[in-house]
């Protein structure tokens, strides 16, 4: 058992480390860095200095999005920095920087010598662009608080700390299985079969399935958890985000790892919105609520506040 | 009808129906590997009480 563990962490470990390594990288030994700058820039550091005259040109330089080898961009300025030792581009328009950009130095020149022409690739990290989406689909855009899914589940187990803790727990157990499964599906089989309308049906059975699992399993395995989960478990099929979050996993062009972080991030999102909210409704028990508010119409506004605080992330974004 | 169509249809009736095999032998063999000895009795008494709650 104890093997098998060690295992997996190593495992993990080297997909983490494969992960890292294909975010940075340049393929020219005399390219040190290429990375994005700002929103419109890209700076290339070289190994020794550059000659000024082979950098100031802008027909040396060609960049364009993967995707799209016949659209090259406009390059409006062309800097030196650190001492000729690195090359700032500025770009005519923003760079769209969740694309990979190819980048092509036409007979570099560096004191006098040619050094070839090097292709290189300059794409955002990936391991931040994860990062980002598990936090966008945890806070900036939280599904409960932003798009108001999921909202019977959530007044429904908010009354106290306990219950809402087990159900976000349940929730986000359920909500990987039945996402990874749901894109594993769509990807392989509903999309090349071209069944795609039969999306949400087949959605709907691969959540029931999860919970029905997760239920059975658990109730051997773990009986103490299971007892803890109690009626929360079925409760799991009636919550909107489970959908939402295979069906947003259809429509983008997301790989495996990009829809487990999304996976993730709904599933904490919505423990992070039960233990908030949670929090509040057990001190309003103590609070002098005016009769007519009291219970749900008070929570009500609560969660009105609550989204009105998570606007404030809104438009925001990392890395 | 188009052809096309009718292909459609039955391809999706057959992989929806392989999917729902697939699965519910999966689930079937879970229930019955993670089987778990309930005791009659505390249906019995379930039975027995008003069940309001």
């Amino acid at each position: 058992m104890k093997d098998l563990r060690l295992h997996v962490i190593v495992v993990g470990l080297l997909l983490l480390g494969g992960m890292l390594l294909a975010g940075c990288g340049a393929e020219h030994r005399f390219i040190k860095k290429i990375s994005f700058k700002g929103t419109n820039q890209i700076e290339i550091a070289f190994a020794g200095p550059v000659d000024e005259k082979w950098a100031k040109n802008v027909e040396n330089y060609a960049v364009y999005e993967e995707p799209d080898p016949d659209i090259l961009l406009n390059i409006t300025d062309v800097n030196l920095a650190q001492g000729g030792k690195a090359v700032i581009l500025t770009f005519e328009s923003d760079l769209n920087q969740t694309q990979p950009h190819l980048v092509t130095l036409q007979d570099m020149m560096a004191e006098g010598r040619s050094m070839g022409t090097a292709l290189l690739t300059v794409k955002k990290l990936y391991f931040g662009y994860l990062f980002s989406i598990l936090l966008g689909a945890m806070i900036i855009k939280n599904f409960v608080f932003t798009k108001y899914l999921g909202l019977c589940v959530f007044f429904g187990t908010s009354q106290k700390k306990s219950t809402a803790v087990g159900m976000g727990i349940t929730f986000t157990i359920v909500m990987i299985a039945s996402a990874m499964m749901s894109w594993f599906l769509y990807q392989f089989v509903l999309k090349p079969y071209r069944l795609d309308f039969l999306q949400i049906i087949v959605f709907i059975g691969l959540v029931s399935l999860s919970v029905q699992a997760v239920d059975t399993i658990l109730r051997k395995v773990n009986p103490a958890l299971f007892k803890a989960f109690g009626v929360y478990l079925v409760l799991v099929i009636a919550n909107c985000i489970i959908l939402a979050v295979p069906l947003i996993l259809a429509n983008s062009e997301y790989n495996a790892w990009e829809s487990l972080m999304l996976a993730v991030g709904a599933g904490t999102g919505f423990l992070i919105a039960l233990f908030l909210m949670s929090s509040v409704r057990e001190r309003l028990e103590l609070a002098n609520v005016p009769p007519t508010y009291r219970g749900l119409p008070i929570a009500f506004i609560t969660a009105g506040l609550f989204a009105l605080a998570f606007m404030g992330f809104s438009g925001m974004s990392i890395f | 009808m188009d052809p096309f169509l009718i292909k459609l249809a039955i391809g999706g009736l057959a992989v929806l129906g392989a999917i729902g095999l697939l699965f519910g032998i999966g689930l079937a063999l879970a229930a019955h590997k993670f089987a778990v000895k309930a005791n009659p009795k505390v249906e019995e008494v379930l039975e027995v009480l008003a069940g309001a709650q």
